[in-house]
């Protein structure tokens, strides 16, 4: 069965057909080719398929497309703005926090809502933040690094 | 040597920016027209025989494109290790026998993953069921059922290579059931020594077989073209001429008509080396539909049915001086490979080759065998035996200073090889920072102040904290198919070039290093580097990025080659800045020098201009390879033990601190400490991730990582059960270089991808054993274990 729903993505508004028991992880990368968002588990424990919905981190592969009609959903293609990285993704780049690169979507999203939510995390908010994005490349230290300096910067600059 | 512009520096990686910006495609990205979607139909039991399947329901099924069974396929066999003592033993998929959950049964072709899934569902497979064996000491036994009772031919893959020389007969002297493979070897005169020894002990120690969680599940995109009668596929993969290889040796099809193209690896660590059933069964539909075909597993899929670390049963007998000089030494390996060989002859191989390069032990007797049973299949996984052999040993030497009353890094720091050893095998440590990574690592982790062993008070309260300290040795690539890297650096008009390279960047970061090392020989900047990578069609070949070759085999093949543009450009200058030679000349920022008069120079791009003119047209193309081990030309006798192993062997020392809550069991790594001698650091920001990633995965397996089994049945299957680590777990994490010298390497790097994890298993087993006083004998180190070890 299918269904038609309103979906605002990365700034621009669609209307899908898509079906009830679609994932919205799948409809972003089999419907809108919306690739960077990626599949680790499909059962929401790895959190490789994280975009932020409403401004709000979600495991998109729980979220039926259904569910998302009416929302907004930022993914990792709609982080850089006309081309050019984002701190959080320069930052992530230069500390070395990015290896094979396939958590670092839904890494990068989980920061940003972190730090549009708090500019100066502590080292165990920053833990806790990305605890749910799970990365086997890096041991977590340079991403924690990376996260720490942005927060630090975003400070000195009185944020971004 | 410091004066580098471009290696040594942490750098960030080229494939970054695309990997931040969610557009770096892997093999689960690529989407072609008219892509059919795969999946594979596994068996529910460990051990049985297929008496009959029947398609005809799933065939009717509407948008099912193709099924294949066994039957299809025929008695076609491959495997990780094929040679005439080990010929390949698996199918790709089974024809009359299963022989472990998950054992590939059939393939379905669909218009959908959904409906192929439904196709899966209507097949029906009638079973009849066989006793298994789960444990290696069941499988060993006279009366056991045997698993693989078939006598394989014994002939080889590689025997075109004249690499296997002649057929060999099983040895008939072991009579061990259910055997996979055998390593022994010893020197000098075992019992003698222990004879002269003042203190003898043995231990015993296990290991549980873990699994590589790469977040990328297993993905293979096939698109045959039946009018160029080219197979074309995208692998996730470590190595994309093995595959090439094994691929064209399965389908029987010239090598050149075969092409794997480039993707992105979202993390390997061993698990993706293997040719698997899925892409052997992705490139057949495809080849039968002439459509393309993706099958990409579930995650339960990769847990189960892809590659898991052996499990292993080690025991460890030493005789030592009273002055800690150890004087004998005996080890067993018992690994358990699963249903299939996997690399169980490899690994147990290797246990010896982790084993003998850290010691210098004069009477030393080593004796592996793998084991098949009826579980997933063991493969390669970081480090390869290196966890599981350098836990048991320097676990072992723990206990025996504490029984001794001696500090064990004393113990160690008598015994360790140094800098221009030969090592029984013949392999000469070049380079060899083993002392000072121990003696860094004590030092870091406070080990006088810290240790409990001599403390006369013991810990007051619940939490009780500990020091431990392990080291490790790691292989820097060694000969196995195709035994050498080549590279192809092309220079550009604007002085710029590009690096033709076949290593595959599974995260590791090769494609930068590799970039930096042309840039730095060449004399030009990171940002003047492209890359084409991992395209068996546009690209020289390529060790692969495993047995951590790249770096060394790999990087030593790119420097070559970028020497080789180099001198073609200097050759033209030379008539230009009116100098004899070239050797008196220097390249840097895209253009050449006089070296005693930096005012004469010219350009790049003048001097490719001056090469079209007078040479030829030559446009200046450089290239270079490099042998897996320049010393030989054979790869060693995995049986035997013999034969040269390695051109260099990075090394490492950790230790850990750990807190043990008394009253839950549970073990919490507060400080790990890595120093390491990976020669010379071509990244430093690379290395350090390498380092921290290994620390991470190693800490992982030694307190929380284990693949749960019964009979056969894999219980933990998912992220929420099988327990690797999350950003809350991570420890204060200390990681210092040991800079020495590589002379075989490029500008005198070595691994330090993989050795690097498998000293921290023993650092933090001892570390507990420090805080707790007393041994857990087996990993992970769970509450329960602590809890009865505690009790007893």
């Amino acid at each position: 069965m299918e269904k038609t729903i309103n979906l605002t993505v990365n700034g621009e508004t669609r209307s899908i057909a898509v079906d009830v028991n679609q994932t919205l992880l799948e409809v972003l990368r089999e419907d809108l080719g919306l690739t960077g968002t990626k599949k680790g588990c499909n059962q929401g424990e790895c959190g490789a398929c994280t975009v932020l919905m409403d401004g709000k981190p979600v495991s998109s592969c729980l979220v039926l497309a259904v569910k998302a009609d009416g929302k907004t959903v930022m993914t990792i293609e709609g982080v850089a703005k006309d081309g050019s990285l984002h701190p959080i993704q320069e930052t992530f780049n230069q500390k070395g926090a990015i290896q094979c690169g396939f958590c670092t979507p839904g890494m990068i999203l989980t920061t940003k809502n972190l730090l549009d939510k708090n500019p100066n995390p502590s080292l165990g908010e920053i833990k806790e933040a990305i605890s749910g994005n799970i990365c086997r490349c890096t041991g977590y230290v340079q991403i924690i690094e990376a996260i720490t300096s942005l927060a630090k910067e975003k400070n000195a600059r009185g944020g971004v | 040597m410091t004066d580098y512009k471009v290696v040594g520096k942490g750098l960030p990686r080229i494939d970054g920016p695309a990997k931040a910006m969610g557009k770096a495609i892997y093999t689960v990205d690529v989407n072609l027209p008219g892509m059919l979607y795969g999946k594979i139909l596994r068996s529910p039991y460990p051990h049985a025989r297929i008496l009959n399947i029947d398609t005809t329901a799933a065939e009717q099924l509407p948008g099912v494109k193709f099924i294949m069974t066994g039957k299809d396929v025929g008695d076609v066999r491959y495997a990780f290790v094929d040679t005439p003592r080990y010929p390949a033993d698996e199918h790709p998929l089974a024809i009359d026998k299963v022989c472990y959950i998950g054992d590939e049964v059939a393939a379905v072709a669909a218009v959908s993953e959904t409906v192929a899934e439904k196709a899966l569902s209507l097949i029906k497979v009638e079973y009849e069921i066989l006793p298994g064996v789960f444990t290696v000491e069941e499988a060993m036994k006279p009366d056991a059922p045997l698993i693989h009772e078939e006598l394989l031919e014994g002939t080889s893959a590689w025997e075109d290579w004249g690499v296997a020389q002649k057929k060999q007969q099983r040895e008939a002297e072991i009579n061990v059931n259910n055997m996979s493979g055998h390593s022994a070897i010893s020197f000098g005169d075992v019992e003698q020594g222990f004879k002269d020894s003042d203190y003898v002990r043995e231990d015993k120690f296990e290991l549980k077989a873990t699994a590589h969680c790469q977040m990328e599940p297993h993905a293979a995109v096939a698109s045959y073209d039946p009018v160029e009668d080219k197979l074309h596929m995208w692998l996730s993969t470590q190595g994309i001429f093995l595959k090439r290889f094994l691929l064209s040796k399965t389908f029987k099809m010239p090598i050149g008509k075969i092409r794997i193209h480039h993707t992105f690896v979202g993390g390997a660590f061993g698990g993706k080396i293997d040719l698997f059933p899925y892409e052997f069964c992705a490139a057949y539909m495809s080849m039968k539909l002439g459509q393309p075909v993706k099958i990409e597993l579930e995650r339960e899929e990769v847990f189960m049915a892809t590659r898991q670390r052996h499990p292993m049963v080690i025991k460890v007998k030493t005789g030592i001086k009273k002055d800690g000089t150890i004087l004998a030494q005996d080890i067993k390996v018992i690994a358990d490979n699963g249903g299939y060989r996997g690399s169980g002859p490899i690994v147990v191989f290797l246990c010896h080759g982790f084993s003998f390069p850290i010691y210098n032990v004069p009477n030393y007797r080593y004796e592996g065998f793998s084991i098949y049973t009826n579980s997933g299949i063991r493969g390669p996984q970081r480090g390869h035996g290196a966890p599981q052999i350098r836990f048991s040993i320097d676990s072992h030497l723990d206990l025996i200073a504490r029984d001794l009353g001696m500090d064990s890094v004393d113990i160690m720091l008598k015994n360790i090889r140094h800098q221009g050893d030969l090592l029984p095998n013949g392999d000469r440590l070049n380079s060899c920072g083993l002392k000072e990574c121990l003696e860094g690592a004590a030092k870091s982790i406070d080990w006088e102040n810290k240790r409990m062993q001599f403390k006369a008070q013991p810990q007051e309260g619940r939490y009780k904290t500990g020091v431990g300290i392990s080291l490790c040795a790691m292989f820097s690539g060694a000969m196995y198919y195709p035994f050498a890297s080549a590279a192809i650096v092309k220079m550009h008009d604007d002085g710029t070039a590009t690096l033709f390279t076949g290593a595959q960047d599974i995260g590791q970061g090769s494609y930068t290093t590799l970039s930096q090392v042309l840039a730095e020989e060449l004399g030009i900047g990171l940002e003047d580097v492209h890359l084409v990578a991992g395209d068996t069609e546009l690209c020289p070949i390529d060790i692969g990025s495993f047995l951590s070759g790249t770096a060394l085999v790999t990087g030593s093949a790119v420097k070559l080659a970028a020497a080789d543009a180099k001198r073609q450009l200097l050759e033209c200058a030379v008539e230009v800045l009116g100098v004899d030679d070239i050797g008196e000349l220097e390249t840097q920022d895209k253009r050449i020098f006089v070296k005693d008069d930096p005012e004469k120079s010219i350009s790049f791009t003048q001097a490719i201009q001056t090469s079209v003119f007078k040479k030829g047209g030559n446009p200046i193309i450089g290239t270079g390879s490099y042998k897996g081990y320049s010393e030989t030309d054979r790869y060693p006798s995995l049986a035997k033990c013999k034969g040269l192993f390695t051109g260099a062997y990075g090394f490492a020392a950790h230790a850990a601190e750990v807190e043990v809550d008394i009253l839950t069991g549970k073990v919490k790594l507060l400080k790990a400490v890595t120093y390491h001698d990976c020669g010379f650091s071509l990244n430093k920001t690379i290395v350090e991730g390498q380092v921290h990633g290994c620390v991470s995965m190693g800490a992982g397996q030694a307190i929380s990582e284990e693949i749960v089994l019964e009979k056969g049945q894999l219980f933990n299957a998912s992220f929420l059960n099988y327990q690797i680590p999350i950003s809350l777990e991570t420890p204060e994490s200390v990681d210092q270089l040991v800079a020495t010298y590589e002379p075989t390497g490029p500008f005198g790097a070595k691994e330090v991808g993989e050795g690097a994890l498998a000293g921290i298993l023993g650092a933090i087993g001892n570390a507990v054993h420090d805080a707790i006083g007393v041994r857990v004998y087996s990993l992970p180190i769970t509450p329960e274990k602590v809890l009865r070890a505690l009790k007893n």
